[in-house]
């Protein structure tokens, strides 16, 4: 039982960590919450079918499809955060305040949303087709264990969504003039460190080569695989052994919101003065 | 826009990949590898591919050598390991990490 929870787990935590910043960051604006459930259920769907297709995914690019479709994933969530943070950047203010429910930003404010939910289902999906699969093999495994392997799992599951409420609790309780700016910062190193990771599965692929050396190599003193590595490796894209180009797209990643989302927000002011 | 990603994704799948690469193969069968070491030399990149024997879904896992891969049931999978320095990396179907092992030994 407790090999199943901690498997279970160990896949849950990345999307468990996500989901509870992206509800704090979303906290204010008006539908964030039905959102993000749809985003959960979404992924889970979405878990399933590519968990039947698991063989056929694999079979695409020469073996290397599964390596291809995280990478496309993890790509997609990453336009989606980056795009997300800009658009809070250029609107938070104004969304906290009294145009609250003027009509164009509420509807421009449920696309942002549907791009957090879109990121919300990728980091379910990332990992679920692996639980579901896991759980799949237990049922057809058959004997006495199942029982207690479900158990298992859905207590991983639990402790899981544990983690949800704790990353979100934990995110309230930072003052209301702070916490527009904190999970901006989560968001824009969620988003570099989801491009390195897909950096790392293009270079799995064998898809690109070049810049492949490794520029540390931290396993020793704290591995990725490790509970507080995976947190790290989620929050800030933690890496124990990274590739010169996993770090060049993770830094490349950083710059490009931190750029962008001060000229937008500059122009503005400017046209004020 | 996904069909345009993918389209470009394949120009750049070099072709030349398997070839150049010395793939070792190990299969999977109830709760066991058939080889439980596997020797390779230092210094190379390698394949390792995984005959997944049995009905249920496996997941090839070697921390060290950064590969997590699930292989649904009676299919395989292949991995890429970039060079690795000489040492015993240990390998497990995660789903069953406490008995399915074995171990790549790279001198």
């Amino acid at each position: 039982m407790i090999g199943a929870l901690i498997i279970v787990f160990r896949e849950v935590i990345e999307a468990g960590l996500i989901i509870g910043i992206v509800l704090a960051a979303t906290r204010s604006v008006v539908g964030s919450r039905k959102w993000v459930s749809l985003g959960v259920l979404g992924g889970i769907l979405v878990s399933c079918i590519v968990a039947a297709f698991t063989g056929t995914i694999a079979a695409f690019f020469d073996g290397f499809g599964q390596e291809i479709f995280n990478a496309i994933i993890l790509g997609v969530a990453v336009v989606m955060l980056a795009w997300h943070n800009i658009w809070m950047a250029i609107h938070g203010r104004e969304m906290a305040g009294e145009l609250k429910h003027a009509g164009e930003e509420v509807r421009e404010g449920r696309r942002t949303l549907a791009a957090l939910a879109i990121v919300v289902g990728a980091a379910v999906l990332r990992e679920g087709s692996e639980v579901v699969l896991f759980l799949y093999g237990v049922l057809i495994g058959g004997g006495g264990t199942v029982q207690t392997v479900a158990t298992g799992a859905f207590l991983g599951l639990g402790l899981g969504g544990a983690m949800s409420a704790l990353t979100y609790l934990g995110l309230l309780k930072i003052p209301t003039r702070h916490i527009f700016k904190v999970t901006s910062w989560l968001i824009t190193l969620l988003a570099a460190g989801m491009a390195a990771q897909a950096v790392s599965f293009l270079e799995k692929a064998g898809v690109v080569e070049m810049l492949s050396n490794t520029v540390w190599d931290s396993s020793g003193l704290l591995s990725e695989k490790s509970i507080a590595g995976k947190v790290l490796h989620t929050l800030i894209g933690y890496s124990d052994q990274p590739s010169a180009l996993q770090l060049l797209a993770y830094l490349a990643t950083l710059v490009a919101i931190i750029a962008t989302t001060r000229l937008v927000t500059a122009q503005p002011k400017r046209v004020a003065a | 826009m996904l069909k345009f990603v993918l389209a470009g994704l394949l120009a750049f799948t070099p072709a030349a990949l398997a070839e150049d690469m010395v793939t070792y193969e190990i299969t999977l069968k109830g709760a066991a590898f058939d080889k439980t070491e596997l020797k390779i030399p230092a210094g190379k990149p390698f394949i390792i591919k995984l005959n997944n024997a049995n009905a249920a879904p496996a997941e090839l896992e070697a921390k060290d050598m950064k590969i997590e891969k699930v292989a649904a049931g009676n299919t395989s999978i292949v991995v890429r390991v970039k060079a690795m320095a000489p040492g015993k990396y240990l390998f497990v179907d995660e789903y069953q990490e406490d008995v399915a092992k074995g171990y790549v030994i790279v001198e």
